[in-house]
């Protein structure tokens, strides 16, 4: 794929999308640049690597927490190329002046002037994966990527919109967003959806096309049985 | 005439697959008041205003008998059924699986879906896991078979691509592989080599030899197979 160049921002282009998607950033000599912790595949010598962790230990207690690498082109440009955990999909937004939510495995990677905090989403709201109940808060100038396991569509939404809780990369602030069920109380426990965020107002929500819980519960009746001896 | 003709062309499902074939989900265009009954757990996304309702059996087929031997088959016993409100909406479905959708139109012909291939199905089509065409399989598949039929659109999804084989005379396809295909063709059940043993050793097992003309939808891959591949490398359960 040819390279992303913008007017803003680090250059960049994705490769293998969606399946495999894979990123190379281009950092000018003295930039920085954020990147999700143990994603970088391979850079060259010019990067200097320091390791910045968000949230504190109360927060690592609680599972809230995030790892990101800061690497800075020291003795001219350099290039760093960026691969996430789960195969996948990746996308890309430059943020100018926004904040924007991601589900708390979705960071890749960001410019440096882009905040990156851990939200607290409390129980009622806490949805993403079911266990992990916070988002990645990212505000400020400059570029966002993201990824997801299986492929990323953006649905522009005005007005209301259902999305499957599990199936939430991102979305813009400018939403708001409530927790239900779907349907009556039979489709709570029999529909197989569980519960469903609804959207309201302008703005884009990210969703990813596969979760990766079903595939988890699919792979183990393949497990071997446990010996009892 | 002119009448039915446009009832007939304004109830085909408006289906874009995106992403295909590794990520593949259905996005679903509902005109006002369009229905579609899709497997539990297939909603990625919907318009708000499009209604949901989970039933035991598809709405005007069968009762709880087909519902119950959903279950027993193992297809999901519940169906969702989508109703479009006056200005129509937009539904968004997915598999669980890493691989591809297709779509067939029916009109009166059956159609033979491997279980876990079903996604979903328009008004006038109905679901019937009560298949029995393989019901000597012996096989490590484990697969069980839905027949979807009457007048309308379905779709399905496989594990990996899916490619289509025009029959017109006799082929064989792994059992494994056969995501779905056309009721007008026969089938029988036997052995890939010439010998029971070279068959079992070779790792084919049971084939379906199809003879007649009509199609069959084959996947690339084979679940189980991969199943078998991660699972000894996974903590024992």
């Amino acid at each position: 794929m040819e390279a992303i160049h913008t007017t803003e921002g680090f250059d960049f282009k994705f490769d293998c999308k969606p399946d495999y998607g894979f990123l190379t950033v281009k950092i000018p000599n003295g930039k920085k640049i954020k990147v999700e912790a143990a994603a970088m595949a391979s850079m060259d010598t010019n990067l200097e690597m320091k390791t910045k962790f968000k949230g504190g230990f109360k927060r690592f207690l609680s599972g809230e927490s995030l790892f990101i690498n800061e690497f800075t082109a020291k003795n001219g440009n350099a290039e760093i190329q960026i691969a996430p955990a789960a195969p996948g999909d990746i996308d890309h937004v430059y943020l100018n002046n926004q904040t924007i939510y991601l589900q708390n495995t979705a960071f890749v990677a960001s410019g440096d002037e882009v905040q990156v905090d851990t939200k607290w989403q409390g129980f009622t709201k806490g949805f993403f994966s079911g266990e992990n109940f916070f988002l990645i808060k990212c505000s400020g100038k400059g570029d966002l990527w993201f990824n997801s396991y299986g492929g990323i569509i953006p649905i522009d939404i005005d007005g209301d919109y259902v999305v499957d809780t599990g199936h939430i990369v991102a979305f813009t602030e400018d939403l708001t967003y409530t927790i239900n069920r779907i349907g009556g109380y039979k489709s709570l426990f029999f529909s197989g959806e569980g519960l469903v965020c609804n959207f309201k107002g302008k703005g884009r929500v990210w969703i990813q096309t596969r979760k990766i819980n079903p595939f988890v519960s699919w792979v183990h009746p393949f497990r071997p049985k446990k010996n009892n001896n | 005439m002119e009448n039915t003709i446009q009832s007939a062309t304004t109830n085909q499902l408006d289906v874009k697959f995106q992403m295909r074939p590794g990520a593949t989900a259905a996005e679903i265009t509902l005109k006002p008041g369009q229905k579609l009954t899709a497997e539990g757990g297939a909603m990625i996304a919907k318009s708000m205003a499009i209604q949901m309702t989970t039933s035991t059996q598809q709405k005007k087929s069968g009762g709880i008998i087909k519902g119950l031997k959903r279950l027993v088959s193992g297809e999901n016993f519940f169906l969702n059924h989508y109703v479009a409100p006056a200005e129509g909406g937009k539904l968004w479905l997915g598999a669980t699986h890493i691989g591809d959708m297709e779509q067939k139109e029916l009109h009166g012909e059956n159609l033979i879906i491997q279980g876990g291939s079903f996604v979903a199905c328009t008004e006038n089509v109905s679901i019937d896991a009560s298949w029995q065409g393989f019901k000597n399989l012996v096989s490590k598949e484990s697969l069980f078979w839905v027949k979807a039929s009457g007048h309308g659109t379905v779709i399905f999804n496989s594990f990996g691509a899916i490619y289509k084989l025009e029959v017109d005379g006799e082929h064989i396809v792994d059992t494994g592989h056969i995501v779905a295909f056309e009721e007008t063709l026969a089938f029988t059940l036997t052995k890939a080599g010439k010998s029971w043993v070279s068959s079992v050793l070779g790792g084919e097992g049971l084939v379906c030899k199809f003879k007649g003309k009509g199609i069959v939808w084959v996947q690339s891959h084979n679940s189980s197979s991969f199943g078998s591949t991660l699972g000894p490398q996974l903590k024992p359960r």
